[in-house]
């Protein structure tokens, strides 16, 4: 038994000879057909949020009700768009400690980057209920509607990732996330950060460029 | 050295296994530059003035800030700087489709005039 335990290369023979290992897989491109799938995946989403981004750029001066300088809070979005920037390190110290076999931290990164983006979520749901309030319905201009529909499309995405990071703690909790199925949080992570990533544009091209 | 999926490894074997693992820290710091970069982006909000993005320098600026953070959660994050280069191709390939038929799409309807 110890002689198998150690003549098998380990993710942790791996990563004390590279410094960052990967499982190679047995396919043609020693990727695993999930995390190509999820990377052909997110490089469609780009053009999804693309679209949508582009719609935003060409109805954002609106022909009736308030202007995006007169309703945007930028202090307050800024803090949101750091809550969901530090939702990106948390998840990405949960992969790194499933790779070290540290199932217990592992959760704990995965539970806290949940609840950044629950925090980021409600954010959201503050912001638009203000909007509201103020007058800006989804169908008030044509800046509204294209508004609504790119960052409540973003925040689809985020709420099906916290149900996927919630998804992974309770499997992890029965005991189905062995360091071996690490991929399955790494790829997760993908999602997780892409969002992260189109945020990062948002915030930017929306929010902070003036009309 | 690769190990391959089909290889069962042991639980055990692995628990705790690498605890001098410098990776974390680099996600740290990486973190730490983002929040900086994230704060010079509001600046140009609260300090619209500052020479460094007044008047017709704050949207370069602007794309500037968003591209560096955007490629280090790629390239840092997300892996790709360690990953295998298909992955880095096929993320490009969407990501220069997309930004090919929007800049035509922008174009036809005279976004710059």
């Amino acid at each position: 038994m110890a002689e198998t335990l150690t003549s098998r290369p380990t993710l942790a023979d791996a990563d004390a000879h590279q410094a960052h290992a990967h499982i190679e897989a047995d396919t043609n491109t020693g990727i695993s057909n999930t995390k190509l799938g999820m990377w052909l995946f997110l490089a469609s989403e780009c053009l999804l949020f693309g679209g949508l981004i582009t719609t935003y750029l060409l109805y954002r001066r609106p022909l009736e009700g308030p202007t995006p300088d007169e309703i945007f809070d930028i202090p307050f979005t800024s803090t949101s768009s750091f809550v969901l920037l530090m939702s990106s390190l948390t998840m990405v110290l949960a992969v790194s400690a499933i790779e070290r076999g540290e199932h217990q931290r592992m959760r704990v990164w995965l539970g806290a980057t949940a609840v950044l983006g629950a925090t980021f979520m409600a954010g959201q749901i503050y912001e638009f209920t203000v909007f509201v309030r103020e007058g800006l319905g989804f169908t008030t201009s044509r800046f509204s509607s294209a508004f609504y529909t790119l960052t409540g499309f973003h925040g689809i995405h985020v709420t099906v990732g916290i149900i996927m990071l919630v998804s992974l703690v309770l499997l992890s909790l029965r005991g189905k996330i062995p360091e071996h199925k690490a991929e399955t949080v790494e790829i997760v992570g993908l999602y997780w950060h892409f969002v992260d990533v189109v945020w990062v544009v948002i915030f930017a091209v929306v929010y902070l460029i003036p009309t | 050295m690769t190990i391959t999926s089909h290889d069962d490894v042991p639980t055990t074997v692995l628990d705790g296994a690498v605890k001098d693992y410098s990776r974390d820290k680099v996600y740290v710091l990486t973190a730490i530059f983002l929040a900086v970069l994230t704060i010079i982006e509001v600046f140009t909000y609260t300090a619209p003035d500052f020479p460094l993005w007044a008047e017709e320098l704050l949207i370069p600026v602007l794309m500037i800030l968003m591209a560096v953070k955007l490629f280090t959660i790629l390239y840092i994050f997300m892996h790709l700087k360690f990953d295998k280069p298909i992955l880095t191709r096929i993320f490009y390939s969407g990501l220069i489709l997309a930004m090919f038929v929007y800049i035509v799409m922008l174009a036809t309807f005279r976004f710059w005039f």
